[in-house]
């Protein structure tokens, strides 16, 4: 099946089964692999992007899904202005350990930050809630983030 | 104590720092394994699916292997491969590789295998209750007087468990391996903690048909945290396995599910605890500990892990008549394995649970009683290796005053006079002897490399994988802040088995602590040899002395001697010590503790870079709580777990506010920092929990479920 889309704000179309995961189409077909797998079922949030701009589990959405839709991996982000604040501030708190899950908090924060983008430490908790990261006991992220927004 | 910026933060970030599976080599197939779904038995038969060409497979079983069917470890005792019989659920029956991946784990699915089942020990209580079910050499600390207890000591006596803890590092295993006919070497790309272990692992397995195994690991490590010690040897060997016999590069890449179910988990615990105190001096005067642990189906290096359990055992407090005895049990579970502390946190949470035990038997605060019995200067460990500072008493007063705690002691039991939802707040201390135990660095002789090229550029060249710690950051500034070089002049490079000298494996908070002191060392050497004040100024005067390399061994001091058979001398140079108070908040209708605040004073010595230390040390201060909290991987009626969806790990709202303090920053070593967070937290929230309540619950972790059982029982 053909399916068109807008990936990091280029047009593309791929002819691929409907039933593929979005997870695989980004590695394989457009080799960005900032978005990873680290479960398969949804619940690490290592790989987010962004579906019309709300984040999602790319591994829990399927080819089908994507049709005339727009796509942001963290390669994306990291064009963007306000990606590159984030990982300026991610760079400076020394957040990031083993960085498997932080593409994926990029993505989440980038969406907090824009669409909200209160510097507020319950909001910043909430928005992060679907984003697992195993080193970091999460205090840096915040901390990064809370600076974000209090620079953007 | 400057605070260098990791220098892989930001591809990290973008996405352009490759992990295992962002690699690709020409020609490259996928493997995976198809392992036992049975605990213990023989094959009957393998049924492969009908409807696939089975030409296009890569099928290996322990026929196929042309070296020895045992992986490298402490003990050798786990094949690569099932030989004859399963021993555990979990077990590498076959490696199999297919150029599609989806095909391949549609295939590996739809296979059956017929089993004849034999008994099987799965439970860990069933494991380790039964005294008959004991392998591998029983260690004993005896430090008896041989005088009975005094008839007016306050006796207390105590069973202590400890669950499985899963690492969940967020990247899965993975490796990749590239046969070179023509050179004979077997080229292997890997996720792993230890690149010289993973060598032996692949050279035992192929044996005399390779010349070499070079391993190089992936740029980005994605978390190990002990899970990425042992079982990438075995993955590597059969990941070349396949490679070796289908002619092409091979991939695995374990899917989530796989990982959680084959690889190595934190032990089990079982510890039994007597102690006699005396009830006017408030000491503790005997103490009794069988400290157990469920190893799996084969020891591997379960022994390494029962003998730092053992010397953690007595937690930080000086008693004068000591027996401790740690044996192994089995099961017919995959074989648990390292995870950061490595024994010691399932000795600080029976342990530091006892002593609150004591105390509340005796009425006394949980604080004045672990003051009374601290150690101090002229006291001994067990082992008889002499205390030499008051740093965990120090760690203990400072975490007491910083976080108000008898202020919140009487603040919390009027607020639960009055309330059905209750406060709690709980103390626990706790230490990690930095290195290897024993004579373990001496055996290692870690070697490290360093090459300074025309630039000035120093490479340094160490076997220490970055797995997220931020090690080669913090190696690389331990070396240029020594001689004032500039930091983009100073780069760890990549392990690589061939370009690497062999400076031990990155395990045991021995990074920082031998390598990283190692590499300052050599700096100073370096200068004092070529006798200069800036180093690019005397390689630009000096052109035709570069590209120079150098190297150096580690020495252990002197002071270290201990004697393995009787488990008496000095089993570490350096400890780093730590004490932490948790504030819990219980709601009553839901039985759920929640986590309020939790407050950590460490002695990790010299510092070397705050933030990265900060970092770490919250992280696994978070994984030491949610050990006490809420992470278990079996549930007796239920079995183990399946993946993230039913193994609880600790989201962004989960965690309370951690606050992180460093003492004793002044030391001129950098003593070990990756263990010691995980190590002391988890007894903190179940004291706290019976500050709450009044209840005391010896099974961790404290999920809602236990609670509630453990108070309709009452």
């Amino acid at each position: 099946m053909k399916i068109s889309f807008k990936l990091n704000n280029k047009n593309v179309t791929i002819d691929t089964d409907p039933m593929r995961r979005l997870l695989d189409i980004i590695r394989e077909d457009f080799h960005l692999t900032g978005t990873k797998e680290g479960c398969g079922e949804g619940e690490c949030g290592a790989c987010t992007v962004l579906l019309d701009g709300k984040p999602v589990t790319s591994c829990l959405v399927n080819a089908v899904h994507i049709d005339g839709k727009e796509v942001m991996t963290s390669e994306g982000i990291a064009q963007e202005p306000l990606g590159k604040l984030l990982i300026d501030c991610f760079d400076e708190t020394n957040a990031v350990q083993c960085g498997f899950c932080f593409p994926g908090f990029l993505v989440t924060s980038y969406h907090y930050v824009k669409t909200d983008g209160e510097k507020n430490l319950d909001k910043i908790k909430k928005a992060l809630s679907g984003n697992i990261c195993r080193c970091t006991g999460y205090q840096k992220i915040f901390e990064s983030v809370m600076m974000a927004c209090e620079r953007n | 104590m400057k605070c260098v910026r990791k220098f892989d933060a930001r591809p990290k970030l973008d996405g352009s720092w490759k992990f295992i599976d962002d690699y690709s080599y020409p020609e490259m197939i996928h493997g995976q394994l198809l392992y036992s779904k049975c605990h213990h038995g023989y094959i009957k038969k393998i049924n492969f699916p009908e409807n696939y060409d089975l030409s296009e497979f890569t099928i290996v079983s322990s026929k196929d292997i042309p070296g020895e069917n045992i992986v490298p470890e402490p003990v050798c005792d786990q094949p690569f491969m099932m030989d004859k019989e399963v021993m555990h659920y979990g077990q590498g029956i076959l490696g199999i590789a297919h150029p599609d991946r989806k095909l391949l784990l549609k295939f590996i699915k739809e296979t059956k295998i017929e089993y004849e089942e034999l008994p099987a020990i799965t439970d860990i209580k069933e494991c380790l209750n039964n005294p008959d079910n004991v392998f591998g050499r029983e260690l004993t600390i005896d430090h008896r007087t041989g005088k009975k207890p005094d008839p007016h000591w306050d006796h207390h006596h105590k069973i202590y468990y400890t669950p499985h803890q899963e690492q969940a590092y967020l990247e899965p295993q993975g490796m990749i391996a590239v046969w070179q006919p023509k050179d004979k070497i077997m080229f292997v790309r890997a996720t792993c903690q230890c690149p010289f272990f993973v060598k032996e692992g692949v050279e035992a397995i192929m044996g005399d048909s390779i010349k070499e195994a070079i391993i190089e690991t992936s740029e980005g490590i994605g978390g190990a945290f002990g899970g990425k010690e042992d079982f990438p040897s075995l993955l590597a060997g059969i990941t070349s396995l396949l490679s070796y016999k289908s002619g092409k590069p091979v991939k695995i890449v374990l899917e989530r599910e796989d990982d959680i179910r084959i690889t190595t988990k934190r032990h089990p615990s079982r510890i039994e605890i007597e102690t006699w105190t005396d009830p006017e001096a408030k000491k503790i005067m005997k103490i009794d500990i069988d400290y157990r642990l469920d190893a799996g189906a084969y020891q591997t290096l379960s022994p390494v892990v029962l003998a730092r359990g053992v010397l953690h055992s007595i937690s930080g407090y000086s008693i004068p008549d000591t027996f401790i005895r740690g044996r192994l049990f089995r099961s017919n579970t995959p074989s648990n394995g390292a995870f950061r502390g490595f024994g010691a946190p399932q000795a600080f949470a029976a342990m530091e649970a006892h002593i609150d035990e004591i105390a509340a038997g005796m009425n006394i605060n949980p604080y004045k009683f672990r003051k009374k019995n601290i150690f101090k200067i002229g006291d001994e460990f067990p082992t008889t290796q002499p205390i030499l500072e008051n740093h965990l008493s120090d760690c203990l007063e400072r975490v007491i005053e910083k976080s108000n705690y008898f202020q919140k002691l009487e603040e919390f039991k009027e607020w639960n006079k009055t309330h059905k939802d209750k406060k709690g707040i709980g103390i626990s201390i706790g230490y990690h002897g930095g290195g290897y135990t024993g004579n373990g660095e001496k055996v290692l002789n870690s070697e490290v490399k360093v090459v300074i090229e025309k630039d000035a550029t120093v490479k340094i060249f160490v076997a220490n994988t970055d797995m997220g710690q931020g090690a080669h950051t913090t190696l690389a500034q331990m070396f240029f802040e020594a001689i004032d070089h500039p930091r983009e002049k100073c780069l760890v490079q990549l392990p690589n088995t061939s370009k690497t000298p062999n400076s031990g494996p990155t395990v045991a908070s021995r990074t920082i602590y031998i390598i990283g002191n190692l590499l300052r060392k050599f700096a100073f050497k370096i200068k004092d040899e070529l006798e200069f004040e800036n180093l690019e100024e005397y390689v630009t005067s000096n052109q035709n002395e570069f590209p120079r390399e150098f190297r150096m061994n580690f020495v252990q001091d002197p002071s270290v001697v201990f004697d393995d058979e009787n488990y008496v001398g000095v089993a570490y140079k350096d400890y780093s010590w730590a004490a932490c108070v948790t504030e819990i908040y219980f709601l009553a209708d839901t039985y759920q503790i929640e986590l309020t605040k939790s407050w950590n004073v460490m002695d990790i010595g010299k510092v070397v870079n705050q933030k990265i230390a900060t970092g770490q040390a919250e992280g696994g201060v978070l994984q030491g709580l949610a050990y006490g909290l809420c992470e278990f991987f079996y549930k007796s009626g239920y079995g183990r777990m399946h993946g993230f969806t039913d193994y609880a790990l600790p989201t962004t709202l989960d965690l309370p506010e951690i606050d992180v303090e460093f003492i004793h920053t002044d030391s001129p070593i950098a003593k070990g920092l990756g263990e010691i967070p995980m190590d002391f937290p988890a007894p903190s929230v179940r004291n706290a929990f019976h500050n709450a309540t009044g209840i005391f619950i010896d099974e961790y972790p404290l999920v809602p479920e236990r609670i509630f059982k453990h108070l309709k029982k009452i």
